[in-house]
């Protein structure tokens, strides 16, 4: 019988698993609403021993990291072991609370942006903020904050980096996939611009769109190089986030993509390559298939989420594209979350079909969200099962 | 005459360099072309073609972007010209990104595509009370509600905001459109609105067929 790893790992090959990984991940707000739906928490809070409080206390005490309900309810986890590498600006942004409202908060956050944040929002991730000033507005800018892009920075890395414990902590880790997960250059660049402003630029001032991409490349390889040299391919998958579309299609053309990306994604592949890691997932909300062909090209070989409302069809990927990109998600998170005949039919039209064209993970369209109640996601569990 | 504002229009839609347009633009005035027939008859004509192109799959948000910041600098250096003349406004677009929900990248680039296109659009922000469209709506009497969601849990205040145009007795004097990332064509139907667009560009074209005099 295969482990869940060695399931995830034979699928994003394109080989035979005994069983298919059904792979989720749910927004934490989701899972605190199960809490109160009845998921036991004694089976789902991960606790670890450690130093009293961050350090303050020479006592070894458990402190609750968190909730991972994923193998109780009978799936992966997307992220599985992900291995933690610093990848924003060091020193960090001090978050502090700027200006208050009876409705809003203004904060500016660890990455030096300005973000408005609703008070009376019902759920704190769907409360998320909106961004009204960003810390690169231009060239100046832009060289002030590389200061904080160092990738020699020691904290990049966890303090308890040793490559011998992770060397042996990813060879035996089984619960899922092992991952390395790094923001992309248009994540990059959107976060730090915000989308209109890092857009138009392309077109006002390309010359710092260029001097910005490339050195997010030499930031990115030089600051993953140590876990890339080191763990190798038991690294079975790279998180490559993105989010660079909307349901129209691409926030930039496929000319901006060949033309400003494309030299700097497979620079930055060809760097996993020669390090043995095979698998790279990109992560874009929308519709990206007028750039499926480039982000081939690119080297990206995996894609998540695949989102329906967006346009997105796994089937017809599968069937254009052969075995160039191995796919996680598809089903439609809203017909899943309203349980029943809708989702028995989106799991049916589906499931089957991508299970027999191979290299296909079953999954929701993006995070479960918090309108998913625990009983439908258990209802749409035990009916997926007969498809895994 | 024509071809000075076939000119132009074929500049904005070909995403010319703003330096190349301008000159365009400049010689167009100094020959003493009527400053609102270069704003309808090029810029606005430009603007459509960059639309065409956008539902082509031609063009992306980038194109759109960089669009409006050429319509915006070029209407700049129209001001003064056109400081006595009259523009024909298309109509009066209220706008607004519901209660409870604070974005606005979406709302802002139908705003600009509007804008330059010659409605008066009257944006209300984001997180809007239901009350404060209904007041915007007796104020100035708008033939199009625009309203925008990012988040599906701010859904039910798109509904709310019908209901409360609707309980204010006004929802028969305008259409209401709606857009945004959370929003589909059959949940615009379920709650009464009259469209529902999924991209700023479809939301402009549904707007221009509303007020097509």
């Amino acid at each position: 019988m295969m482990t869940p790893r060695e399931r995830f790992e034979a699928v994003a090959h394109f080989r035979k698993p005994d069983q298919l990984p059904w792979v989720e991940n749910a927004y934490d707000e989701t899972i605190l609403q199960w809490f109160k739906q009845g998921l036991p928490p004694e089976d789902v809070t991960v606790i670890e021993w450690e130093m009293g409080r961050g350090g303050t206390a020479l006592a070894n005490m458990t402190t609750v990291k968190g909730f991972n309900p994923y193998r109780y309810l009978g799936c992966q986890w997307l992220y599985g072991c992900l291995l933690q590498v610093d990848v924003g600006p060091l020193p960090r942004y001090k978050q502090r609370l700027l200006n208050e409202t009876d409705r809003h908060l203004e904060l500016l956050t660890e990455t030096g942006a300005k973000a408005r944040r609703s008070k009376t929002a019902r759920y704190a991730w769907y409360s998320m903020p909106m961004f009204v000033e960003f810390p690169v507005k231009d060239r100046e800018t832009w060289y002030e904050y590389r200061k904080r892009l160092d990738p020699e920075d020691p904290k990049r890395y966890p303090k308890d980096w040793d490559t011998e414990d992770y060397i042996r902590a990813f060879e035996t880790y089984q619960e899922g996939n092992t991952m390395l997960r790094f923001n992309g250059f248009y994540g990059f660049g959107a976060e730090l611009m915000g989308i209109p402003t890092f857009n138009l630029m392309f077109y006002k001032d390309p010359e710092l769109m260029h001097d910005m991409i490339e050195y997010w490349e030499y930031f990115t390889v030089e600051t993953i190089r140590s876990a890339a040299e080191t763990l190798k391919d038991r690294i079975d998958v790279v998180y490559w986030w993105e989010d660079f579309a909307d349901r129209h299609g691409p926030c930039i053309s496929p000319k901006i993509f060949r033309e400003f990306f494309l030299p700097h994604y497979k620079r930055v592949t060809d760097f996993l390559a020669k390090n043995k890691i095979d698998r790279i997932l990109m992560d874009s909300d929308g519709n990206i298939n007028p750039i499926l062909d480039l982000i081939a090209e690119s080297g990206i070989n995996g894609l998540w989420p695949l989102e329906v409302n967006a346009g997105m069809h796994a089937v017809g990927i599968r069937k254009k594209y052969g075995e160039k990109f191995f796919l996680i998600g598809n089903l439609d998170k809203i017909e899943l979350a309203k349980g029943g005949e809708a989702m028995m039919r989106e799991v049916d039209a589906k499931v089957p079909p991508l299970k027999e064209l191979g290299g296909y993970m079953p999954g929701a369209d993006h995070l479960i969200p918090v309108e998913m109640t625990l009983a439908r996601f258990r209802e749409y569990g035990n009916y997926i099962r007969r498809y895994l | 005459m024509n071809d000075v504002f076939e000119n132009i229009a074929q500049a904005i839609g070909r995403l010319d360099p703003a330096e190349n347009t301008k000159i365009l633009l400049n010689s167009a005035v100094s020959q003493g072309v009527n400053a609102s027939d270069i704003v309808e008859k090029g810029i606005r004509r430009g603007l459509e073609i960059v639309g065409q192109k956008y539902e082509a799959g031609e063009y992306f948000l980038s194109e759109l972007l960089y669009a409006g910041s050429l319509v915006a600098d070029l209407s700049e250096i129209l001001k003064p010209a056109l400081k006595n003349q009259r523009i024909q406004m298309r109509g009066v677009i209220a706008l607004g990104t519901v209660k409870g929900d604070i974005h606005d990248i979406g709302k802002n680039v139908f705003r600009m595509l509007a804008d330059s296109a010659g409605f008066e659009v009257h944006d209300l922000g984001v997180d809007v009370d239901p009350s404060v469209f209904v007041d915007e709506i007796e104020r100035s009497g708008p033939q199009v509600l625009g309203l925008s969601a990012l988040l599906t849990t701010t859904l039910p205040e798109m509904k709310n905001t019908i209901d409360s145009v609707r309980a204010a007795g006004v929802r028969d004097k305008l259409r209401i459109l709606l857009g945004g990332n959370a929003v589909k064509k059959e949940f615009g139907s379920e709650i009464g609105a009259d469209a529902t667009a999924l991209d700023a560009v479809e939301g402009l074209g549904i707007c221009r067929r509303w007020t097509q005099k």
